[in-house]
C-alpha cells in the first residue's frame, strides 16, 4: 500500500493510519462483518413482506394505503438509519460514549429524529392524497391517510431511536465497527416494526 | 473536533432538522412514486401473495448494502481517510465487499421467500423466485452503488454532512429501482 502523502512531522502517524486503513477497509474484513447482519435484514424484509401480504384487505379497504407505503417504511428507515449512522460518526468521534441522559449530542439527536419523522409523516400524508389523486386513482381521504402516517411514525419512532442507541453504543462496546451494524439492523428492525405499526394504525383508522 | 471555543453540541435539532428536511422532501416524494407504481399494478400484486412478500426484502437490499456502502465513505471522511474517488482503496474494497454481500443477500432471500409462500399456501417456483431476485438485484446494485459513491463525494466537497445527506438518498433510491427492477424483471419472464 502506497503512502503518497508523508508529512514530515508525523511519518508515524500516516504509518498508523495506513495499518488502521488496511484492516478498516480489507474486502473479506467488511463481508464477514456485514454479510450476516445482511442475512439477518433479508429475513426482517421477508418478515415485513409476510405482513404486508396480510394487509390485503386494508389494501384493498384503504384506496391510496399502497401508496403511502413506502415512504412510510422508506421514511421511517431513513431516519432511523440516519440516526444510527450520525450515532456511529460521533461514536468514532468520540463525542458519545455511552447512554446519558445529560450529553447533549445524544439527546439532540433522538430529538431530532423524532420531530423529523413527524414533520416528514405529515407532509407524507397530505403528498400521497393529491397525486393518487392528481393520477386519477382513489383515495381515502387526506386526514385517513395522514393520521394513518402519523401514529405510525411516531411510535415506530419512539421504539426505533431507542433500539438504535442500545445498538449504537453496544457495538462498539464488544469492538464491531458500528457503521457495519447498526444502520442494516435498525433498517431490518425498523421494517418490521414500521410495517407493523402501519398495520395496526391502518386497522384502528378503518374502525374509526 | 470542535474548532471554536463555543459550548455548543455538534449536533442540533435544529441542524438536524435543517439538513434533513430537504433530503427527506426528496425521499418522500421518491417513495410516493414508488407507491404510485406499485398502485398502478395493485391488482395484479394482491393476486400474487408471493411477489408481494417479495418486494420489501428485494427492495430493502439495494438500500441497505448502498446505506452500509453510504456509512463506511461518510465516516472514512470523518476520519479524513479519503479525497479521491480513484485508487482509493476505502472506496474500492467497500464496493466489491458490498457487492459480494447483495448478490449472496438476494439468493438467500428467493430461498426464504420460497419457504415463506410455501407454509402459507400459495407457492411459486423457486426457479423463478431466484430469477427475478438476482435481475432485479444486478439491476438495483448497479445503479444504487454509482450512485452512493457519486452522492458521498459530492455532498462531501461541498461540506453537507454525507450522514445526512447519503443513506437517505440511497435507501429511496434503492427502493424506486429495486421496484422497477421487479418490474422488469417480471416483465422479462412474462409473468406480468
Amino acid at each position: 500500500m502506497s503512502s503518497e502523502s508523508h508529512r514530515d512531522e508525523d511519518i508515524f502517524e500516516s504509518q498508523y493510519i495506513d495499518m488502521y486503513l488496511s484492516e478498516y477497509a480489507s474486502i473479506s474484513s467488511i463481508v464477514r462483518e456485514a454479510l450476516p447482519f445482511e442475512l439477518l435484514a433479508t429475513v426482517g424484509g421477508v418478515i415485513a413482506g409476510i405482513i404486508l401480504s396480510g394487509m390485503t384487505n386494508e389494501l384493498e379497504m384503504i384506496p391510496g394505503l399502497i401508496v403511502i407505503y413506502p415512504g412510510v417504511l422508506g421514511l421511517r428507515g431513513n431516519v432511523s438509519s440516519t440516526l444510527g449512522s450520525r450515532l456511529g460518526s460521533a461514536i468514532h468521534m468520540g463525542l458519545i460514549t455511552d447512554i446519558d441522559r445529560n450529553n447533549p449530542e445524544l439527546m439532540n439527536n433522538i430529538s431530532g429524529s423524532l420531530l423529523l419523522g413527524f414533520i416528514m409523516a405529515v407532509l407524507l400524508g397530505v403528498l400521497g392524497h393529491y397525486v393518487t389523486l392528481a393520477l386519477g386513482f382513489e383515495s381515502a381521504g387526506v386526514f385517513k391517510l395522514v393520521l394513518i402516517c402519523a401514529i405510525s411514525a411516531l411510535t415506530s419512532g419512539v421504539i426505533l431511536s431507542f433500539i438504535a442507541v442500545l445498538l449504537a453504543i453496544g457495538t462498539f462496546r464488544y469492538g464491531f465497527d458500528p457503521d457495519n451494524v447498526v444502520t442494516p439492523s435498525i433498517a431490518t428492525i425498523g421494517d418490521i416494526v414500521s410495517m407493523y405499526m402501519l398495520f395496526l394504525s391502518a386497522k384502528l383508522v378503518v374502525m374509526l | 473536533m470542535r474548532k471554536n471555543g463555543r459550548h455548543m453540541s455538534y449536533y442540533t435539532v435544529e441542524g438536524i432538522i435543517r439538513r434533513g428536511l430537504p433530503v427527506l422532501t426528496v425521499t418522500c416524494v421518491m417513495g410516493i412514486i414508488v407507491g404510485q407504481i406499485l398502485n398502478t399494478r395493485e391488482n395484479s400484486l394482491l393476486s400474487m401473495p408471493a411477489i408481494l412478500i417479495l418486494i420489501p426484502s428485494l427492495v430493502k437490499i439495494g438500500g441497505d448494502t448502498g446505506s452500509m456502502l453510504g456509512a463506511r465513505l461518510s465516516s472514512a471522511f470523518h476520519m479524513g481517510l479519503g479525497d479521491r474517488i480513484y485508487r482509493n482503496p476505502v472506496v474500492h474494497n467497500s464496493v466489491i465487499a458490498a457487492s459480494i454481500v447483495g448478490l449472496v443477500s438476494s439468493v438467500s432471500v428467493s430461498i426464504l421467500v420460497f419457504i415463506a409462500s410455501m407454509l402459507m399456501g400459495f407457492g411459486m417456483p423457486f426457479i423463478t423466485l431466484l430469477e427475478i431476485s438476482v435481475i432485479a438485484v444486478v439491476i438495483e446494485l448497479s445503479v444504487v452503488y454509482s450512485a452512493t459513491v457519486g452522492i458521498a463525494f459530492v455532498s462531501h466537497r461541498f461540506g453537507m454532512d454525507p450522514d445526512d445527506t447519503v443513506i437517505p438518498l440511497i435507501a429511496s433510491l434503492g427502493d424506486l429501482v429495486g421496484v422497477m427492477g421487479i418490474f422488469t424483471a417480471l416483465h422479462l419472464l412474462h409473468i406480468l
